[in-house]
């Protein structure tokens, strides 16, 4: 009971190790600026008020008052650790933002152009061959017209088929046809295989049948 | 001068997450034959493919489009000329069969209202690595009220059938007439500017 409950008993052992170390002794504590204070040296005046309580004997005021300083050691114990992390964080970010400094000027001759872009946004690589440099409107018209010009391939390679069977005397193609058009459809028809000719023949007369 | 070498043209388009093998399931059907090298589709493309359904050539169009997101508002423009859509997800891959709701929201979207649609699972040659089971992809196609195939554009299963399946819907639906006298034509969909190839 006589003891501050708390952290006392362990430090109490490092206190006595240093005790030789430190030439102003724990009392030297008592004598610090308040802001160079360190968790050492709040142990240090604990120690030396808890002898001095003791000394006074067990007279039941003396109890109660210590109860007070512990509580009250204990708050600047947490008071002077809380202030020594701070000022640790803020040496270590002095520390960064001189290093960013040192960079950035290093830097500073080469001329950086530091985009902040927006979530929607990319970066295009300009040297990359691959790089997407057309519209979405200027694909769509491209294959709009590879479309179209598939399209018209079957139409003619079928006209063309048309020909080669006999189905369509190239005479009687419809005017205006090149006249090139007409050689090859000749010279096809020359080769012309009867077999498929009969087939297509069959299904066109269901059909111009159903038109007449 | 009428060179029609057909009776209808039905517009069909082909969706899905990218690398569900879209495009290799149109050339199963159009070329007979695939592919393993993955080459993703550049915004939209197409193949033709004359089909014959009871006693009528039917000239299917088939637009197919990229799944990537980048190409969607191409995509989607080609949505409003499609008579069928075929909801293509891979059974290997989890991620294309939760987006099917995504997909169908964007038929709802921008597809014609009567639009006959279709729900694909691909790659069921793939069982080891499946982790769709079939009976989810039912349970998802019988509440939309659409039909469903599990397929393979590798082994060639039931390629064909979903395409003549999906042409015949549409037959159903489509009113008895004249043929009309629309020439050998390929729009390039609704949304966008429409033309007409001249024939002769």
């Amino acid at each position: 009971m006589e003891e501050p409950p708390l952290r006392e008993d362990e430090e109490e052992e490092e206190e006595e190790e240093g005790e030789d170390g430190d030439e102003a002794g724990p009392e030297g504590a008592l004598r610090k600026s308040p802001f160079q204070l360190t968790v050492e040296d709040v142990y240090d005046i604990s120690y030396v008020v808890g002898r001095e309580l003791m000394a006074l004997g067990s007279d039941p005021r003396v109890t109660q008052l210590q109860f007070k300083i512990v509580r009250v050691l204990e708050m600047l114990e947490t008071l002077v650790n809380e202030g020594n992390l701070a000022v640790e964080e803020l040496r270590m970010e002095r520390d960064n933002l001189r290093k960013e400094v040192e960079r950035l000027r290093g830097e500073g001759s080469a001329p950086t152009r530091e985009v902040n872009l927006g979530p929607d946004k990319m970066v295009v690589d300009l040297t990359d061959p691959n790089r997407p440099r057309f519209t979405l409107q200027e694909l769509r018209d491209v294959l709009q017209e590879r479309n179209k010009l598939k399209s018209q391939l079957l139409v003619v390679q079928e006209e063309l088929q048309c020909y080669k069977s006999g189905l369509i005397p190239p005479r009687e193609g419809p005017a205006g046809r090149r006249e090139k058009d007409v050689l090859v459809a000749r010279a096809n028809n020359a080769g012309g295989n009867k077999e498929e000719k009969t087939i297509i023949r069959k299904l066109f007369s269901f059909r111009s049948g159903k038109q007449t | 001068m009428a060179k029609k070498t057909y009776d209808l043209l039905f517009k069909l388009l082909l969706i899905g997450d990218s690398g569900v093998g879209k495009t290799c399931v149109l050339f199963r059907f159009s070329d007979d034959a695939f592919n393993t090298t993955f080459i993703s589709t550049i915004g939209i493309d197409f193949k033709i493919k004359t089909v014959e359904l009871q006693g009528k050539k039917i000239k299917l169009q088939i637009w197919d489009t990229a799944g990537q997101e980048r190409f969607h508002t191409i995509t989607t423009s080609y949505y409003r000329g499609a008579m069928g859509i075929m909801l293509v997800y891979d059974i290997t891959n989890g991620k294309s069969f939760e987006n099917i709701s995504k997909w169908l929201r964007n038929i709802d979207e921008h597809a014609n209202e009567d639009v006959e649609r279709m729900l694909l699972g691909n790659k069921c040659d793939m069982d080891d690595k499946r982790v769709v089971p079939k009976a989810k992809g039912e349970q998802i196609a019988r509440e939309h009220g659409i039909r469903f195939f599990e397929t393979s554009a590798k082994a060639n299963i039931n390629i064909e059938k979903a395409f003549l399946t999906l042409a015949e819907d549409i037959l159903r639906k489509t009113p008895v007439k004249e043929p009309n006298s629309e020439n050998v034509d390929i729009s390039s969909g609704g949304g966008v500017t429409g033309w007409k190839s001249k024939c002769c």
